[in-house]
């Protein structure tokens, strides 16, 4: 017979409060009574779980009932563990609506297929007695990104020429990452600037959560590339430009033109508000704006304008 | 005398319909022109079902509407006049489809580009294809065929049906 979770944990977290002991699990379906307490037995490896994960998305936090804080009691390091958790929902993007489906299955593929690159999240997948592919993620060590600039406490000039070049040649080696993926087929599913952290001993990019995933088919990389092209409008500018937000002076020069394709309220054309911005790297964002007329069709191209504006940066100016 | 090649892309949409009903109206009982309607298997994306089964019985549903719709594009055209003989008709399965039978098959990355190799391979003088009338946003987002065959011809007539 096998031991109780009281045992268990007993044996191997004798610290834990012998109060909040819960239940074991071997089958992870039921997901929802998986709660703090509880052990997840996966294989030989045991979890016991502290918490579910949430997101905190203007300014709510959104529960994930199915993403489990946990701590490997073999290891005592902390894992988190997606568990099984088939949805399709409608996504709005700006004024378009996408069907968004989760993929456990496509989650797996990815993380077999990044192993030991740390451009990626690392974590491996094991089947519970159910067959559910449940996926054990190493915590990645470092910040997020765009917490990261958004915490920066100085001008955008000062920013654009003393940080920004650095956080370019990053950002070339993350959308270089976004690349191999696709080159192999597959598609992160869903970039946003969230998702993206900042290594805190290398300084390296490392893309986060890939279980997202979309029926376009002409386009398969569509959503991956709008992803990007928001990413670097958030770099550029040192955080978001909306309309609401513009001074009376600036919102004479901003037109429709200017902003998002998809976002209407989206500045876009940031050298209108920093003039120091050069043209290489502005018609980049301008690709993404509701003027343009020709958009990036692979990530190879979006790279490849990246890595002139980042030469384009080094050029002394006069 | 030469034989104008005609290649419709089709997908059994409304749009691909328009573009057999239009090439069906121009190339009618006159001349003597091959007409061949193609269409790529699309098969459903296997990380979008929770089992092999219903992923499977998806794309299966999937190639029995493709070929039904191609028998229809290939009377509408009969009907108009033009030579049974003259009209063939193509289902190209797809590389990923777990019902894959023939050798040959779409990588699938693009249908547009899919459907430009086979005008290429075949001598097509020209390819005809519906379109949609996508906004900016649709086409940023999702691509679009007809756009991506105007971009990337090369040696041959495109027909628009919009």
């Amino acid at each position: 017979m096998a031991p109780s979770a009281r045992t268990l944990l007993a044996q191997m977290a004798p610290d834990f409060p012998a109060r909040h002991v819960g239940d074991l699990y071997t089958d992870t379906t039921e997901f929802m009574r998986i709660s703090h307490g509880d052990v997840i037995v996966l294989a030989d490896r045991h979890f016991l779980v502290l918490r579910d994960e949430a997101e905190r998305r203007f300014g709510m936090e959104d529960p994930k009932f199915w993403v489990k804080r946990c701590r490997c009691l073999e290891t005592g390091g902390r894992n988190i563990l997606k568990l099984v958790f088939h949805e399709s929902f409608p996504m709005t993007i700006g004024t378009m609506t996408v069907t968004c489906t989760r993929s456990p299955r496509k989650e797996t593929r990815i993380l077999d297929l990044v192993h030991g690159d740390d451009r990626f999240m690392q974590g491996e997948t094991i089947y519970d007695t159910a067959d559910n592919p449940v996926r054990i993620l190493d915590i990645v060590p470092g910040k997020r990104l765009d917490e990261k600039i958004e915490a920066l406490e100085m001008p955008h000039r000062d920013y654009f020429h003393d940080h920004f070049p650095e956080v370019l040649e990053r950002f070339i080696e993350a959308c270089q990452a976004i690349q191999w993926l696709h080159d192999r087929g597959e598609k992160h599913g869903d970039i946003r600037r969230d998702h993206l952290y900042v290594l805190r001993e290398t300084g390296r990019y490392c893309w986060i959560d890939f279980d997202y995933t979309f029926d376009f088919q002409e386009s398969p990389f569509g959503l991956d590339l709008f992803g990007l092209g928001n990413i670097i409008q958030f770099l550029v500018g040192m955080g978001q430009h909306t309309t609401q937000a513009l001074t009376p002076s600036q919102r004479v020069i901003i037109d429709a033109n200017d902003c998002s394709i998809m976002f209407p309220n989206r500045v876009v054309n940031l050298k209108k508000l920093f003039p120091y911005i050069p043209e290489s790297l502005n018609n980049i964002l301008l690709r993404f704006s509701l003027a343009a007329e020709v958009y990036y069709d692979t990530t190879a191209e979006l790279i490849d304008d990246l890595s002139r504006a980042r030469d384009a940066l080094s050029q002394p100016t006069l | 005398m030469h034989t104008a090649k005609i290649l419709i892309a089709y997908d059994g949409s409304d749009n691909a319909r328009r573009a057999v009903s239009y090439t069906a109206a121009m190339v009618g009982s006159g001349g003597n022109r091959l007409v061949d309607v193609a269409a790529i298997e699309r098969p459903a994306d296997r990380d979008l079902f929770a089992d092999d089964a219903a992923w499977k019985a998806e794309c299966a549903r999937r190639i029995e509407a493709m070929r039904t719709s191609l028998n229809e594009a290939r009377a509408m055209l009969v009907a108009a006049g033009v030579p049974e003989a003259a009209v063939t008709t193509r289902f190209v399965e797809s590389c990923r489809s777990p019902l894959r039978e023939a050798q040959e098959c779409s990588i699938g990355t693009s249908i547009a580009l899919e459907i430009l190799r086979l005008a290429e391979e075949g001598g097509y003088d020209t390819v005809v294809v519906g379109r949609r009338g996508v906004s900016k946003q649709e086409e940023f987002l999702f691509g679009s065929v007809s756009t991506k065959i105007i971009h990337a011809a090369k040696g041959l007539a495109v027909w628009v049906v919009a």
